[in-house]
């Protein structure tokens, strides 16, 4: 078979060279910029002043301590809440089945910025749902936009898709007949739930944290529209440092400390739920 | 009691899809309000916000420029990533398979600010401008991940011995891929490619460090406007946006039969 396993390697080539050249050598000049110089910074390079610049500064602390936080919130609030959604998918059937699940990948294909616009308008004080209350009297202008809870609430929708696609996908290849021999065992619901669905399921509960986990950490437009300059985090901040303050060599280093997180969130999530999953 | 729980789970999918899908209704409906803050209560019905988007050229050309984008893009991302998708599917193969397309997906675990911002400074690092091809190269890398998925969910259904049937007929190898293999593959292959194209025309923060004036895209148009001011008009630019996904999101479903989840 080594004939057919050259002919792998043959096809496997152009998709390897696409990751190389344009996602490898990129990286790799950005990290090579993060370890040089700059305007605010002079040291005889390449070393890591610039990282320990932005981890020494309690401004730029708060900003990746924020970044971890609202990544946190959403995939803490967001699996629970895509899980019972996902389990009472499975069991729609047939035509509302296809139809609901069609009409989540619609928020995703529609883009994240269009769905900010809706939001920035939603969540303002003079909005739809606050104005009234707010002109009533009835309740203090809760400055939603700006604040944090804005954010997260944005962020929740962003990824809630992703996250019910994901479990919904886990739950269904869970053999209905395991449920059935349980049934016939005596398992009430809640253990049928504990003992046979929930750990099934644990595969699907990995890849759902990890996906929402990168895509709040990642996420830009939410954090930009919903934050502002106040509830900076890891991505604004990256752009600030280019499009305002023109400091790429910060920039790059953000940008590695971002990627640096998010690699070391993956391998957190993945050693605090793998544990669970039996082989 | 069965009952009450099945009106629960009812209640409780209707709110959580009134939360997802909540904010693109309002900004569609806020698109057909006279009024010229935004947000602001409903006072009529108008077009005019969608005309008003004529008068604007930066947002036909942008338009324009995000097409050419991610036609290119989502072209290259699927031809790489059928001819992956088939050396990880035929029977033969090698194994760490799992491992590989773990590998291919990586991009997705780059933030897309990160990778715009790594085509910056590569291009910067040489000496040259990032230009059109920068942008077209950074959503290239971003959607393959998903061109392969979607091909490897149609391979996974491809039965290998047609190939075989057709060689056995005397067919050579490229005899056989446009005879036989591409045109069972091709609901997989559009779906791809329309999946990737919607998602690079839709994108902001890929483009956010690669763009000039003239290779500015639809988003990036958008968000220069948003950041001076905010009226129903970009409402309506989102609108039309949000009925293409839809369109979309139809044309995957009810035509090609393929979905992100199967």
């Amino acid at each position: 078979m080594s004939g057919a396993r050259g002919l792998n390697w043959f096809l496997l080539l152009p998709s390897l060279l696409l990751l190389a050249v344009l996602l490898g050598l990129p990286l790799a000049a950005m990290l090579a910029q993060s370890l040089q110089p700059n305007v605010l910074l002079s040291f005889t390079g390449p070393a890591l002043d610039n990282y320990g610049y932005l981890l020494s500064r309690p401004y730029y602390l708060q900003v990746i301590l924020r970044t971890l936080r609202h990544a946190a919130l959403t995939t803490l609030i967001s699996l629970p809440l895509g899980y019972i959604a996902a389990m009472l998918l499975r069991d729609l059937s047939g035509r509302a089945g296809n139809l609901a699940i069609m009409a989540l990948t619609f928020p995703i294909l529609a883009g994240p910025l269009t769905v900010a616009l809706g939001w920035m308008a939603l969540l303002a004080d003079g909005g739809p749902f606050l104005g009234p209350l707010v002109r009533a009297g009835l309740i203090a202008p809760p400055r939603l936009l700006g604040s944090e809870t804005g954010v997260i609430i944005s962020l929740i929708q962003f990824v809630l898709p992703f996250t019910v696609l994901t479990l919904y996908t886990g739950l269904r290849q869970i053999q209905p007949q395991l449920q059935e021999a349980a049934r016939s065992l005596g398992a009430s619901g809640a253990a049928r739930f504990l003992h046979v669905t929930l750990p099934l399921s644990l595969p699907s509960v990995l890849s759902a944290s990890i996906i929402a986990f990168s895509l709040a950490a990642s996420s830009f437009i939410s954090p930009h529209y919903l934050g502002g300059a106040g509830q900076l985090t890891l991505t604004t901040l990256v752009s600030q440092f280019i499009m305002a303050t023109f400091n790429a060599e910060l920039a790059a280093a953000a940008a590695g400390l971002l990627l640096v997180l998010m690699l070391a969130a993956v391998v957190g999530i993945t050693l605090a739920i793998g544990r669970f999953i039996r082989p | 009691m069965k009952q009450l729980c099945k009106a629960a789970g009812g209640l409780y999918l209707a709110l959580l899809y009134l939360f997802v899908a909540g904010p693109l209704l309002f900004v569609i409906a806020t698109s057909f309000n006279p009024a010229t803050s935004f947000p602001a209560p409903f006072e009529g019905l108008t077009l005019s916000w969608y005309t008003a988007i004529l008068a604007r050229p930066e947002f036909l050309s942008g338009a324009g420029v995000s097409a050419l984008v991610a036609a290119l893009a989502s072209a290259l991302a699927v031809m790489v990533a059928f001819l992956a998708a088939y050396a990880l599917s035929r029977p033969g193969g090698a194994g760490g398979r799992g491992a590989m397309a773990t590998l291919l997906a990586s991009p997705l675990l780059v933030p897309q600010v990160v990778l715009s911002l790594a085509m910056l400074q590569l291009a910067s690092a040489w000496g040259v401008g990032t230009g059109f091809w920068g942008l077209v190269a950074a959503h290239a890398v971003y959607v393959m991940p998903f061109a392969l998925r979607l091909v490897l969910t149609g391979l996974a259904r491809f039965d290998f011995a047609v190939e075989e049937a057709c060689r056995s007929l005397g067919g050579g190898w490229w005899a056989t891929w446009r005879e036989v293999t591409l045109p069972l593959l091709r609901p997989s292959l559009v779906a791809g490619f329309t999946f990737c194209f919607i998602l690079s025309f839709v994108n902001l923060p890929l483009s956010l460090f690669l763009t000039s004036p003239s290779t500015a895209t639809l988003p990036i148009v958008m968000f220069a406007y948003i950041e001076s001011r905010i009226d129903p008009m970009i409402a309506a630019v989102a609108s039309v946006i949000v009925l293409v996904a839809g369109l979309a999101t139809i044309l995957l479903d009810r035509y090609l039969h393929v979905r992100l989840v199967d």
